[in-house]
């Protein structure tokens, strides 16, 4: 377990009426980590982390940041969604995008330098007088992960970033979340739903069973630090732990298929 | 292929009859000129008092409206009509924006706009004569009245769908009330006010003439009401003129306008069709 911990979640449970989607959720992300949360679809993965941002209310449970508890959105979390298309606004360019939410926190000279700083981070220095749809998907979730990095958050929340872009470009952009968290010394917190990714990215990976959902598994990766899509990926050891967080989601869907 | 090979095959130059630099002029002015042409054929070979030829009507035009009754007559009243649109947006769009952004207020609200939109304005003007007087302050009235509800309707529609994911992206990166506002409400809804401004337009233009044929002393509804009791129908005719130019400034400035505020849109739309 983490020694520095940054956030905490301790037995949080949100209920939709009589629908129970989170029965107690319990875990630690340490600062500095790369934590993934892996489940199967369904399973309240986005109403878990929307809740941890503060936006969605909890049942019970507590979410603390550095000690202090969440309860609404949080000035030190910033959150990069699956819905890229979505959460960029049309109307505006890359950097105005990516400076919008410094506008009420910094000058206009310190917002274009932190702009121009994150947008180098994803790759994208030479993008920022364009609009988002004269982008490809990839690179508007690019931009999506470069506001949330020039927000200077303590932990950078993702949801299921990637589903919506082809194999290819999920390669990269998960090379980008790896490059990011290095270079930025940020702390994250990436929801999927695809188990290689969770391998292959994580420090640790946090196993979640079917609705009414609680933590099935809190696994250490331990594979080297550097990462790369080739090499990590042909080793044994990747293998061994994806296979491993196969079987226990499998083992979830059982369980959940018996209960029900 | 080889790159050479390539070469020899030439796009034909496109077939055009006219320069370049004829051809939006000719697109534009074709078939009035065209119209005018028959209007005069017609009225030259058997003359109408009631349809007089379009020289007249040209003499008219130029007697009646370029001189100082541009000033006495035209002047106030595009500037009424001016005012009124701008009041118009600034109370369709800012009225549209709070009900837009309310559930509450908006059940609460919704039933009475029905019944006021459903209200022709041109019913209420005896009434507001009565009440207010005939002067200045019920033209605007009644103008901004009657063209506010396309804005207010379309603005409460736009306000109403701001997509979700961008709700919670404001609220996620805690931008202030002004904030969102200014980047993310008024943006979203743009597409939307804008068409009920283009709706706006046109009921103002009717608006404005119909306000200035009751109890007016100036004013181009108040000028055809004078030309009809004297039977001038070149006179007659020449307003009818005037006010399709007006329109047509209109239409060239809200296209300005939207050109302007609606760039993102066009290339948006675009790229989702590309």
């Amino acid at each position: 377990m983490p020694d520095d911990i940054l956030l905490k979640v301790d037995g949080l449970q949100k209920r939709y009426g009589d629908f129970e989607a989170l029965r107690e959720i319990t875990f630690d992300v340490g600062r500095g980590e790369l934590v993934c949360i892996v489940g199967p679809s369904g399973c309240g993965k986005t109403t878990l982390l929307k809740t941890i941002a503060g936006l969605l209310p909890a049942t019970s449970g507590t979410i603390e940041l550095d000690g202090a508890s969440v309860t609404g959105p949080h000035p030190r979390m910033a959150i990069v969604f699956q819905e890229y298309g979505r959460s960029l606004m049309p109307w505006m360019t890359v950097r105005g995008n990516v400076e919008l939410p410094l506008r009420h926190k910094l000058s206009k000279a310190e917002r274009h330098a932190k702009a121009n700083a994150a947008l180098e981070a994803v790759g994208l220095g030479d993008a920022a007088n364009k609009y988002p749809w004269q982008l490809s998907g990839g690179m508007q979730q690019r931009v999506a992960i470069a506001r949330a990095i020039a927000y200077d958050p303590e932990i950078l929340i993702m949801d299921e970033p990637f589903a919506a872009v082809d194999a290819q470009t999920r390669a990269d952009l998960e090379d980008v979340v790896r490059d990011v968290w290095e270079k930025f010394g940020v702390t994250v917190l990436f929801v999927t739903h695809d188990i290689d990714e969770s391998v292959y990215l994580g420090q640790r990976v946090i196993v979640l069973s079917m609705s009414p959902t609680v933590v099935q598994e809190d696994l250490v990766v331990d594979l080297p630090d550097q990462r790369d899509q080739l090499n990590t990926r042909a080793l044994p050891r990747f293998t061994e732990l994806r296979t491993h967080v196969y079987e226990q989601i499998q083992l979830a869907k059982q369980r959940a298929g018996k209960a029900a | 292929m080889s790159v050479s090979e390539t070469r020899l095959i030439k796009l034909p130059p496109k077939k055009t009859r006219f320069p370049k630099w004829l051809r939006l002029p000719l697109e534009w002015f074709a078939l009035p000129i065209l119209i005018v042409a028959a209007w005069t054929l017609i009225s030259t070979i058997a003359p109408n008092p009631r349809f007089p030829a379009p020289a007249q009507i040209g003499q008219s035009f130029a007697t009646n409206w370029l001189n100082d009754t541009f000033f006495s007559d035209v002047l106030p009243s595009l500037g009424r009509l001016g005012l009124s649109i701008v009041l118009a947006i600034l109370i369709g769009v800012g009225l549209g924006v709070l009900v837009g952004s309310n559930r509450w207020l908006r059940e609460l609200l919704e039933p009475i706009f029905e019944f006021f939109r459903a209200i022709p304005p041109p019913m209420i003007v005896p009434l507001l004569i009565m009440v207010i007087g005939g002067g200045d302050g019920m033209k605007i009235f009644v103008i901004t009245l009657g063209s506010m509800w396309p804005i207010l309707l379309n603005t409460i529609e736009g306000v109403r769908a701001v997509d979700s994911v961008q709700k919670e992206t404001a609220r996620s990166f805690q931008l202030t009330g002004p904030e969102r506002l200014t980047f993310i409400t008024l943006p979203s809804a743009s597409p939307q006010i804008m068409a009920g401004i283009r709706q706006a337009l046109s009921v103002a233009l009717i608006l404005m003439v119909i306000s200035e044929m009751v109890l007016a002393s100036s004013g181009l509804g108040y000028r055809i009401e004078v030309f009809k009791q004297n039977y001038e129908y070149a006179a007659m005719w020449s307003i009818i003129v005037l006010l399709g130019l007006i329109g047509v400034l209109l239409a060239v400035l809200f296209q300005i306008a939207e050109r302007i505020v609606l760039n993102w849109y066009r290339g948006l739309k675009e790229a989702e069709r590309a």
